[in-house]
């Protein structure tokens, strides 16, 4: 993307998901081109959009778009697309003999009907179906972060009720792909934090001076702002080399970068971070999802170590 | 000569002269050692025009991008055959004299560092002027045909070793801070200059005391102009924060690799070894997008703090692990392998000290970058 065209298109997505969440969101994501630009530049349309999504704490059915089209397919809305339950990384679905036994999560879009894709773990492979939603049980998900509009999914469809798998996808390209996505939106709500903990830090006096000026204060933040650094560094990186490893370390390093964030911003605002009447509150429960969202920054980076114990070597990481 | 030329063509030469490039010492188990490793190292690579690449013509070079350098110094530690603290002081005091010494002083004086035919330090630090580096007091006074210079210097990295030194001085009233320091550059063995060496907690004496005593320095070793060593300093800065701090990137990916070859099984944390791969992770990607920015002539400031800062966290992350990984080595181990990991761990603690301390960091990242306002 050319630099003016660049500036025209973020600006654009920075209108709509400051005035649009959820379904609204959705379509002027789809009024805007987003997901020819998904498609066309990814790399661009996933860093620039769940950023902005995350500092504007909006919610939308993009990740559905993404994983969809890492794996090479175009559904056409309002089909949606089953992710992995908390927590986990690998597909939400198994073959089990003649059944489908799904569990997972979902975004909005799987309420609005149609067909929902569906990746299943078979023997070596990886199998992706089209199942129509009425077949699953599907519940919205209240729970830490009403808006994030999640919706939980299970249930046990027969094969023989199914049309033929579509492909056979590549699992591991379409995590890659969300964990940068859910990486980058990471991102987004924790500078956003850090925005907020900041202007609270120069306008908050004690002992006659802004808080600001204090050493703890300012150090807490500097700390922030270094882990959000570590993560987007990372998150950049994972274009070029195209890993699922270093997706795997960007979306774990957003994520602990997230909850540092969440941590040090919360003690920064003090009381006033604590209640409804501040919207810190938001960012705080949207991390904590998120980071559990495609694996969590705990358990990517204990299977990380485990496999450079065990392998006895470091990988090679970023050429100059 | 492009990067992936460059690349390509170094390393088959590495590969085809390790036997002289590792010399007779394996692993070198006194600073002694290192320094003639380091000699030796940059001699042969300077006469095969490898150390060449990346610096200006007028000096000696061959020309070509920043990025030359940055992997010549990652191939070299990477393959452990210089230490990447000793070798680093290339990297900060060649650019400072091709920017600031007039241009015949850079052309005889920087092929000598290059080539290892000398060493050359920092006179930065003083006793009373630790983070606060705007404080120093050796003071320069005019004399004919130069300056004359009174005081202390310490934390001098290598001044024991050193033919030339890159001096910070007093030449404004006391109290003129900043605006009244003037670089010089000065032998190191004129008259009145006396060096010790300080013993570390790691064991190798890697800095000096320099005590000056009515040294007299010609007038057209000034670096810059008179008043502004601050500019210099400041210049110098970025390029501990980028290049150097690249090579210390190899350094540290080498040495977790080392680890994972070297623990006994069950000895290392996967949670553990997990996170400190990450923050090399982190540590490369930063300090990688700092070299392109670099080498595209883009001008370094405040934000290098954050390399600063993910180093020395990666540092002493790298060598916890050691201590846990490798506890007995560490603890009781008398043999050469145990020794380095010994001195390394000990080294990493001083990771979060020099070159400006974590807080100088942080307070650079609130002030700079956050744009919190002035903390006093």
């Amino acid at each position: 993307m050319e630099h003016a065209e660049r500036d025209v298109f973020e600006r654009g997505l920075r209108h709509a998901v400051e005035a649009h969440t959820g379904a609204g969101l959705d379509a002027a994501l789809a009024e805007l081109g987003w997901p020819d630009a998904l498609v066309e530049d990814t790399q661009e349309a996933v860093s620039v959009f769940f950023g902005l999504q995350g500092s504007a704490l909006a919610s939308s059915s993009a990740l559905d778009r993404v994983l969809a089209c890492s794996i090479g397919l175009d559904v056409p809305p309002p089909a949606g697309f089953v992710l992995p339950p908390l927590g986990r990384w690998t597909p939400p679905a198994a073959l089990d003999g003649a059944r489908l036994v799904v569990r997972g999560l979902g975004t909005q879009s799987l309420l609005g009907g149609g067909d929902a894709v569906v990746v299943a773990q078979a023997v070596n492979t990886e199998l992706a179906f089209c199942v129509p939603t009425a077949e699953l049980t599907l519940r919205p998900v209240h729970g830490m972060d009403p808006g994030l509009g999640l919706v939980e999914v299970h249930g046990t469809v027969p094969k023989d009720a199914l049309a033929p798998e579509v492909v056979a996808p590549s699992w591991s390209s379409a995590v890659t792909l969300a964990q940068l996505a859910v990486g980058y939106e990471l991102v987004g709500a924790a500078r956003a934090m850090l925005e907020l903990a900041r202007q609270h830090a120069l306008a908050r006096v004690q002992f006659g001076q802004p808080i600001a000026r204090f050493q703890a204060v300012r150090h807490r933040l500097a700390e922030t702002l270094v882990g959000i650094e570590a993560a987007e560094g990372v998150l950049d990186a994972a274009w070029e080399d195209g890993s699922p490893v270093t997706a795997a370390v960007a979306k774990a390093l957003a994520g602990r970068g997230a909850r540092t964030a969440s941590r040090h911003c919360q003690q920064v605002l003090a009381g006033i971070g604590f209640t409804t009447e501040h919207e810190f509150h938001r960012y705080a429960k949207r991390v904590l999802v998120l980071d559990e969202l495609f694996g969590a920054s705990r358990s990517l980076t204990r299977e990380l170590g485990q496999d450079l114990v065990s392998g006895r070597r470091m990988p090679a990481f970023a050429p100059l | 000569m492009e990067l992936d030329e460059f690349r390509s063509s170094l390393d088959d030469w590495l590969d085809q002269n390790e036997h002289l490039l590792k010399g007779e010492h394996e692993a070198a188990e006194t600073l002694d050692d290192q320094m003639a490793q380091l000699a030796r190292v940059k001699r042969l690579t300077y006469d095969a025009g490898y150390m060449r690449w990346g610096w200006p013509e007028r000096v000696g070079g061959l020309g070509g991008s920043s990025l030359l350098r940055a992997y010549l110094g990652e191939a070299l530690t990477f393959r452990g055959l210089v230490e990447p603290g000793i070798y680093s002081m290339t990297e900060v005091l060649a650019p400072t004299m091709i920017d600031y010494a007039t241009p015949e002083l850079a052309a005889t004086m920087v092929p000598r560092l290059l080539r290892g035919d000398e060493t050359w330090c920092q006179g930065f630090s003083e006793p009373g002027t630790g983070s606060n580096l705007a404080a120093l007091s050796c003071r320069a006074t005019r004399t004919d045909g130069g300056w004359s210079v009174t005081g202390q210097k310490v934390w001098t990295s290598l001044a024991q070793y050193a033919q030339r030194c890159v001096l910070l001085t007093r030449t404004g009233a006391s109290d003129s801070a900043h605006r009244g320091i003037t670089a010089l550059f000065v032998d190191m063995d004129s008259a009145g200059i006396e060096v010790r060496p300080i013993e570390t907690m790691h064991g190798f004496p890697e800095f000096s005391e320099v005590f000056f005593d009515g040294v007299l320095v010609p007038l057209d070793r000034t670096l810059g102009q008179e008043g502004q060593g601050w500019s210099v300093a400041m210049d110098l800065l970025p390029y501990e924060r980028s290049t150097a701090l690249w090579h210390r990137a190899a350094y540290l990916q080498q040495r977790l690799a080392g680890l994972l070859r070297a623990a006994p099984a069950g000895a290392l944390d996967p949670a553990d070894v997990g996170e400190v791969a990450q923050l090399l992770f982190a540590l490369r990607a930063r300090s990688r997008s700092t070299q392109r920015r670099l080498a595209s002539g883009e001008r370094l400031g405040p934000e290098t703090s954050i390399d600063k800062v993910l180093v020395a966290t990666a540092e002493q992350a790298v060598f916890d692990l050691v201590a846990d990984g490798l506890s007995v080595s560490v603890g009781t181990g008398d043999d050469p392998a145990s020794g380095r990991w010994r001195r390394e761990f000990l080294y990493s603690r001083a990771a979060t000290i020099y070159g400006g301390t974590a807080e100088i960091q942080r307070n650079i990242i609130a002030r700079r970058l956050l744009d919190l306002g002035a903390d006093r």
